[in-house]
């Protein structure tokens, strides 16, 4: 059997809709989309970003481990992006069954999921 | 020959990167299935301060009674995309700050037309057309709403409200531009426009010894911003040069106001480092006028944020304002007969404590101990000569958003 680095049924990974043709993004740029101060895929589709609450902890872990940010920063970018008219919120979902139903249902998405929510009804984008 | 150091195994694997850019065609498909009114948002904030103070008023009669209510802030945008790289956005804000209760009619606060004309992996330019927000310092573009403030107060010797409506927004076109470089982010920003120049403005900037302000001549602003790959470290340059015709008596004036404002922040999980340092230069010319000035001033502050739980923090500052370098202690201005020594600085000692119990709601209170008038507002002080030097103030702030 093949070695598998530990906690690998925890890994949160970004997941897009399935139409989306881009299969992977950077870093910053993943933070700027994130972020809501880029709007589009690098194709020219708009980008619909969902995230689950601020307080829940896949939340808090995907922001530190995958943007390397804190959940306060972001909420902070948030609110200084649409109160200054550089840009909107992001979509908020309750929980994960949320998150891929809605990921997998709107052209555009983009989100995060524990592995264990993983099924083909979105696309795992890679990051950079 | 020579394999070069950017093609060898590291952890920018150049065969994912050449399958990520491979994979990723320019298409020209239309996902034109969603109408813009889908992507309609609605936004608004409120908050309401008590203010009390022992000497000198701040914001309303705050050395009165049981203090001032006359802070007030209420704002309401709506935002849509017509297409996947236009962005239309629009706030109406009503802000009592002391003053008459008319100053709360709602002005718009912003009004764009924003298109991103690149967006990829490795930049994002844009443009907005309209009346935007300008990018001076960590905090100017949003100001008025307390959700993005650390304390009740901004640091007052940068952000006091005597030049608060010439710097906050600009009639014209602003260009941002997003790169992203090795070490991190870099976001620049410049504009040109007219300031807004509404019925406070001569009030707030000179007393009430001026009749008119209008801008003929365009105003410009910039901004760099640097932020690290990790988020933790953001340095930022700020400069802006405003250009108003009054007229003093009947005697045509020029006022110029150039502020350079210099700012670093290190965050980390639990608290944060902030500082800023700020030079503005203000210049007031014009033939047989009785006031004319050229002068240099300096703000800076330094502040710590401590975060104790998700929904408590705390926060300490000092912050320093000088109106003229050139007489830093005020003297010279009191011996030609302007007003008290004590008018031309400002030393602000403050703590403060937020309460952050849900996304919609935060409770604060804070307070000042200062050593100078710097940035008391003179409408609620109209006889500089009663202002007391030493003073203190007391706020309490409940803010709500949607």
């Amino acid at each position: 059997m093949e070695a598998q680095p530990p906690n690998i049924e925890h890994v949160i990974l970004l997941v897009a809709h399935p139409d989306v043709s881009t299969s992977c993004l950077n870093k910053d740029t993943t933070r700027a989309i994130f972020a809501m101060r880029q709007r589009t895929w690098p194709d020219g589709q708009a980008v619909q970003v969902f995230v689950l609450p601020n307080r829940n902890p896949t939340h808090a872990r995907f922001v530190k481990e995958q943007l390397a940010a804190y959940p306060h920063q972001l909420q902070l970018a948030w609110d200084r992006i649409v109160f200054s008219g550089m840009g909107q919120a992001p979509n908020r979902v309750r929980d994960l069954n949320e998150m891929r139903q809605r990921v997998a249902s709107t052209p555009g998405a983009v989100g995060y999921l524990e592995r264990e929510y993983l099924d083909e009804s979105v696309q795992v984008i890679s990051m950079e | 020959m020579k394999v070069s150091k950017s093609f060898q195994w590291s952890d920018r694997n150049p065969v994912r990167l050449l399958v990520c850019l491979l994979a990723t065609p320019p298409t020209a498909v239309s996902w034109a299935d969603e109408s813009p009114l889908d992507t309609l948002q609605v936004h608004g904030f409120l908050s309401q301060a008590l203010i009390v103070t022992d000497n000198n008023d701040f914001f309303g009669a705050s050395s009165q009674k049981a203090g001032s209510l006359e802070f007030t802030e209420l704002g309401v945008n709506a935002s849509l995309r017509p297409s996947p790289n236009m962005l239309i956005a629009a706030q109406l804000l009503s802000r009592r700050a002391g003053g008459e209760i008319r100053d709360a009619k709602p002005t718009l606060d912003y009004g764009v037309i924003d298109y991103q004309m690149v967006s990829n992996q490795e930049r994002t330019l844009g443009l907005q057309a309209g009346r935007f927000k300008n990018p001076l310092g960590f905090y100017n573009q949003t100001r008025d709403i307390a959700f993005t403030r650390p304390s009740i107060l901004l640091p007052q010797s940068i952000y006091f409200d005597r030049t608060r409506s010439i710097g906050i927004a600009a009639d014209g076109v602003s260009v941002y531009l997003e790169e992203r470089i090795s070490t991190g982010t870099l976001r620049m920003s410049g504009g040109i426009g007219r300031p807004q120049t509404g019925s406070g403005l001569s009030r707030q900037l000179f007393g009430n010894t001026i009749g008119s302000v209008s801008s003929s001549t365009p105003s410009a602003i910039a901004q760099i911003l640097y932020e690290n790959q990790n988020g933790k470290f953001l340095a930022a340059l700020s400069a802006a040069n405003v250009n108003l015709d009054t007229d003093i008596a009947g005697n045509p004036a020029e006022f110029n106001f150039q502020p350079w404002v210099a700012s670093l922040q290190y965050n980390d999980d639990l608290w944060s480092l902030t500082a800023e340092f700020a030079l503005r230069q203000q210049s007031l010319e014009g033939d047989n006028i009785p006031t004319s000035f050229d002068i240099t001033g300096q703000s800076w502050y330094l502040q710590y944020q401590r975060r104790m739980t998700p929904t408590w923090s705390w926060l300490v500052r000092y912050d320093s304002l000088i109106n003229n370098n050139a007489d830093r202690s005020g003297y010279q201005y009191e011996q030609s007969g302007f007003g008290p020594a004590h008018s031309q600085f400002a030393d602000d000692i403050t703590i403060g404590l937020q309460w952050t119990p849900s996304a919609h709601l935060m409770l604060a209170g804070e307070y000042h101990h200062v050593n100078g008038t710097g940035w008391l507002p003179g409408q609620d002080n109209p006889d500089s000569s009663a202002t007391q030097q030493h003073w203190n103030m007391l706020l309490f702030q409940l803010s709500l958003r949607f």
